[in-house]
């Protein structure tokens, strides 16, 4: 037996006309993503350097293209809404390279509007966020029994920082900061 | 001004903390980019990235010396020997910097007591065992050391001849940084005493020295002898009784002591014993064991003698074996040493050996299992997906899945190492088909490379994820998920997924009935699987319009059915349906489009335009439609059968549901003869007129023709091609759905006929259509005329303005249609005619369009003159005419421009007068 599909003239044409424009559509976008940078990011380090003078420490900030072990460096994110329009959602991250460790309390909340956006922290590489203390679950054999405990995650152990802004508006700039010790 | 004193005081607990790990090797580039995720205005979610900053470190230099002295009065070790005899002081140097340094040694002479010592030498002690052994006696000014990496190294003394009982000489080892000069040691004094008594060496090895792993046991041994100027004496230790010569070791913490010791003197009795406090001791029996340190915890060998029972020249030696737990951390350091406690013949003495270190090195294990029990040994279950995963040892199982579906097997991988590591993930086994992958703990992100780095003992989740295909069936599938240490390739776990069964995931059954007959329940399923795509038979009830008989409808007419498709996927997912039909025996002849359109408010109209299928219908949704079946107006009577049908699109390999009906053509009797006719004959005169016997039926017709000879006895015959004539006509057969004959009728009209006699024959087609019948009707009306004039007018129509003809004999015309109709007038006499005006009025319904004329067989210089009133003529044809208006047209023979009695027609002159009008 013979096996025929409906299909009527009308409905082939309502069928095909959003395809077409579908498949339109679809080579404006890329076009449209491939034009100016519309969150313009400038991510600087400087290596923060004790001062004592006359018994008064201060702190002085040198260019960091060479650091050592145990020394400061500041991290500044500079981010820019290149645009006319305001951006939604954005989610501004500083990595915290392998070879230095995150220096608890360094990174200053942002103050955005009437409020203030504090940072949030990630250990697992920047898969999940949280604000401190983030916790662990860690599972080991004490006394032949196997246990699950929460411990605190150290701030040494940091991977990521990142900073959620609900809206950034037209032309708006932004300043971010964090520290870290190198390794 | 408090918050930079803060900063600084977290600077230096940082260093503090940061100089216990490595620190960051020099050369190293640390690299950074920031990134940022948004939404721009259109609703896009965007994401960029920075500038990459990129910072290079630096070297470090630093080392340590130990054991400290900080200065002459607190030397950090002291050695004890004859006169003229050699004294050994034991150091380590450790590079605590970022990189490979050279540290320079030296030693400084003390000022601060009775002697310089002589001879003085440093060398490398490449086992660490204390002492110097072949192959260690080449002196040495400095040691390289690659970062991290630490030195023992020996310092030889000897006490010169000259110095007397309890005189001694401080010696000071330096150490300074080829690196950087600056970074010194200086603090590392050490004393060696001249001793007429006795004087008792001791050392320490361990073995291996250097890198150990977790579970390997560590060899330590005590040795020494007395090199002093008299035998050695006892001394009492508590718990134990008599004196003795105790040689004590504090069991490093962590490390544990299961097997008895071993060891000899070359003088008195040896006995092995053991502290829980490291002051009060008892004697060490294999009950004891094990000894597991913790900073207190000791054992020892007790060489118990009285008097001076330890000879100069005597030796002892003693040996244990410690293991690293299993669970050690990397990087652990294990230092040990020991004392020994004996009696010089004046006082207690205590001689402390050197130390040995032995680091942890890092050691790499992994184990995955169920989800919760990465070691195995895992029972319950949990859910995923709606499916219930049992946990048994090392696998997980499912019991039945539905094709189609996806499941998931979580699971829990353990950084079984003592350092911290990443892991390589992966699977086998996957049935042919199946779409599988590993995910994250949200189940939901893919795993692309090694996951990780997880810390030592720390959990990691994950979980392999399948999409099983649509129409797969079968039992038992296994897949093996493995996790493989990148660390040591070499370790690697396995566990094991299984699905023990595949279920049929996909069932959906169509229903419904005939537009107006509800309830359209027809072949719906009465037990949730009969009469649906699980219902392999291959009979189904019918969808009947009342009882048991099926919709009737005449040919052109629409049967509209109310139609349901159900989603009853036990797998709980939702599908897409094509609507089909199937036809069966007359469907093709019969039907002209058979359209499908929703019908959600279930009102029987469509609710939009055609569709071809249900878009998604969730679990148990039933989704309303209509299937209007045009019939052609050619079908021909009797059953047209078919199937509706659908078909889910998840799954190709799930039968379709289908439901039979049947709508049966009803038998449209319908024939037609047309035009009626007119003419003029003069008499005695023959006439010829043709109709056209159409037949409209959807099924053959057999006809007869026959007319009732009018009024006057004139002589009617009847010819199916105008040559051989009858009083009637039958067997006409006729084809179904415009089968046509044209019909050629004569009149005979006798002499002696009066002008003006009008006779109608009215011509009757009676046909036999299936089992009925049907009858047309036309006429001819013929009249008289005494002249020799003789007119005929015939008409065809158009297409529109096209040149397509409608209709040959303009029988059919549609709006818009044009017509032409032909009037001919012939002087069919013998004698010119005169003041010939051949009028045509415009035909109701219809506007002018334009007239032309055309005159054969008149004399020379004759012109065609039209006219609207038949008395002003113009050799111009009208371009309009009102409603009701007639065109008259004339031929001027005497060139006077007008039609009157002086312009004549000739025997056998035509005038031919064309007028095209447009149906309004």
């Amino acid at each position: 037996m013979n096996e025929i599909l409906v299909w009527g003239s009308k409905s082939r044409e309502r069928t095909w006309r959003p395809a077409i424009i579908g498949l339109a559509l679809g080579l404006l976008i890329p076009a449209l993503a491939q034009g100016a940078e519309v969150v313009k990011l400038t991510l600087n380090s400087v290596l923060v350097v004790q001062e004592s003078k006359n018994g008064q420490v201060s702190e002085a900030f040198q260019p960091a293209l060479a650091v050592k072990p145990g020394e400061i460096l500041e991290w500044r994110l500079e981010a820019e809404n290149a645009t006319d329009r305001p951006l939604r959602q954005v989610a501004l991250v500083i990595p915290i390279p392998k070879e230095t460790a995150y220096l608890e309390g360094s990174a200053p909340a942002l103050p955005w509007g009437g409020v203030r956006i504090l940072p949030q922290f990630s250990y697992d590489g920047g898969k999940t966020y949280g604000l401190p203390p983030l916790k662990r679950r860690v599972r080991s054999v004490e006394n032949g029994q196997e246990v699950e405990r929460e411990v605190e995650v150290r701030p040494a152990e940091y991977t990521h920082a990142r900073w959620l802004l609900p809206e950034l508006g037209p032309k708006a700039k932004v300043l971010l900061k964090l520290r870290t010790t190198v390794r | 001004m408090k918050k930079p004193v803060g900063i600084i005081g977290v600077l230096l607990s940082l260093w503090f903390s940061l100089a216990l790990a490595a620190p960051t090797p020099a050369g190293t580039s640390i690299q950074n980019q920031a990134s940022a995720t948004y939404v721009d205005s259109a609703g896009q979610p965007r994401s960029t990235t920075s500038n990459l900053v990129v910072t290079v470190v630096q070297q470090v230099y630093s080392f340590t010396i130990t054991p400290n002295g900080a200065n002459e009065a607190s030397p950090g070790q002291t050695r004890s020997g004859l006169p003229g005899s050699q004294v050994l002081f034991n150091y380590q140097v450790t590079n605590t910097g970022n990189g490979t340094d050279t540290i320079n040694l030296a030693t400084v002479q003390g000022t601060a007591d009775n002697f310089d010592l002589t001879g003085v030498q440093i060398f490398l002690d490449a086992n660490c065992n204390g002492n110097l052994d072949a192959g260690e006696t080449t002196p040495i000014t400095g040691v390289t050391l690659n970062m991290g990496n630490s030195a023992c190294l020996i310092v030889r003394a000897t006490l010169p001849t000259s110095a007397t009982n309890g005189q001694y000489g401080n010696l000071n080892l330096t150490g300074t940084s080829v690196g950087n000069p600056n970074v010194k040691d200086n603090d590392n004094w050490a004393r060696a005493t001249a001793t007429t008594a006795a004087a008792l060496t001791a050392f320490k090895s361990a073995s291996p020295s250097g890198n150990v792993t977790p579970g390997s046991t560590i060899t330590y041994t005590v040795s020494g002898a007395n090199t002093g100027g008299g035998a050695a004496y006892g001394v009492s230790v508590t718990g134990l009784s008599g004196t003795g010569i105790l040689v004590a070791d504090t069991i490093p913490s962590g490390l544990s002591v299961s097997s008895m010791p071993t060891g000899s003197a070359g003088a008195g009795t040896v006995s092995f014993v053991y502290s829980t406090d490291g002051s009060s001791w008892s004697p060490l029996g294999s009950s004891n064991l094990p000894l597991t340190g913790n900073g207190t915890v000791a054992i020892g060998l007790f060489i118990s003698g009285s008097g001076a029972f330890f000879p100069q020249g005597a030796s002892y030696t003693f040996s244990f074996g410690a293991t690293v737990p299993t669970g050690a951390a990397s990087g652990t350091l294990y230092t040990n040493s020991a004392t020994v406690r004996f009696n010089d013949g004046t006082a207690p003495q205590t001689v402390t050996t050197n130390s040995t270190t032995n680091t942890v090195g890092a050691g790499y294990n992994v184990a995955v299992g169920p989800y919760g029990f990465p070691t195995a040994g895992a029972s319950g279950t949990y859910t995923a997906l709606g499916y219930t995963v049992t946990r048994s040892g090392d696998a997980q199982s499912i019991a039945s899945v539905y094709d189609g579906t996806t499941v998931i097997f979580r699971h829990t991988l353990r950084n079984t190492g003592n350092a911290a590591d990443s892991f390589t993930l992966g699977f086998s086994g996957a049935p042919t088909g199946w779409s599988c992958g590993l995910v994250a703990d949200d189940l939901t992100t893919p795993i692309s490379g090694p996951v990780g780095p997880v810390a030592a003992g720390a959990d990691y989740n994950f979980a392999l994820k399948c999409q099983v295909p649509a129409g797969a069936t079968g039992n038992s599938f296994t897949l093996t998920v493995t996790a493989t240490s990148v660390g040591d390739p070499g370790k690697t776990d396995p566990t094991t997924d299984t699905v023990t069964a595949l279920a049929d995931g996909f069932r959906l059954d169509l229903y419904g009935g005939v537009n107006g007959y509800g309830p359209y329940t027809q072949s719906q399923t009465q037990n949730g699987t009969n009469y649906t795509s699980d219902d392999l038979s291959t009979s189904r009830p019918p969808i009947y319009q009342n009882g048991t008989v099926y919709p009737s409808a005449n040919p052109g007419a629409q049967v509209v059915y109310r139609l349901r498709v159900k989603n009853l996927n036990p797998s709980g997912q939702a599908d897409n349906y094509t609507l089909l039909v199937q036809p069966g025996s007359g469907y093709a002849a019969a039907v002209d489009s058979l359209l499908f359109y929703p019908d959600a408010n279930d009102d029987g109209l469509p609710d939009g335009p055609p569709i071809s299928s249900t878009g998604l219908l969730g679990a148990n949704g039933e989704f309303k439609y209509l299937a209007v079946v045009t019939l052609k107006n050619t079908a021909p009577p009797g059953p047209a059968g078919f199937s509706f049908a659908a078909q889910s699109s998840q799954s190709g390999a799930e039968p379709k549901d289908f439901a039979p009906t049947q709508i049966n053509v009803n038998t449209l009797a319908q024939v037609s003869l047309i035009p009626d006719r007119s003419g003029t004959v003069t008499s005695p005169g023959t006439i010829q007129y043709t109709h056209t016997l159409t037949n409209s039926s959807n099924t053959g017709a057999t006809c007869t023709v026959s007319g009732n000879g009018g009024s006057y006895g004139w002589t009617y015959q009847y010819s199916l091609d105008g040559t051989t004539w009858a009083p009637s006509l039958i067997g006409i057969s006729l084809t179904p759905n415009g089968g046509n004959q044209t019909i050629y009728v004569r009149v005979l009209v006798p002499a002696g006929e009066p002008i003006g006699r009008t006779d109608v024959n009215t011509l009757t087609a009676s046909c036999d259509v299936g089992s009925t019948s049907a009858s047309a009707t036309a006429s001819e009306t013929t009249t008289v005329v005494g002249g020799d004039l003789r007119l005929s007018k015939s008409a065809v129509s158009y297409v529109g303005t096209s040149a397509t003809v409608r209709s040959s004999d303009g029988s059919q015309a549609y709006p818009g249609d044009t017509l032409v109709y032909t009037v001919l007038a012939e002087n069919i006499g013998t004698a010119d005619l005169k003041a010939v005006k051949v009028a045509d009025p415009l035909p109701g319904y219809t506007g002018f369009v334009s007239v032309s004329a055309t005159a054969t067989g008149f004399p020379a210089g004759a012109t065609v003159l039209y006219s609207t009133d038949g008395t002003t003529w113009s050799t111009a044809a009208p371009t309009s005419l009102p409603a009701g208006g007639t065109v008259y047209v004339g031929v001027n023979t005497n060139g006077d421009g007008t039609i009157d009695g002086n312009d004549v027609m000739p025997p056998g002159a035509k005038i031919t007068l064309t007028f095209k009008v447009q149906v309004q």
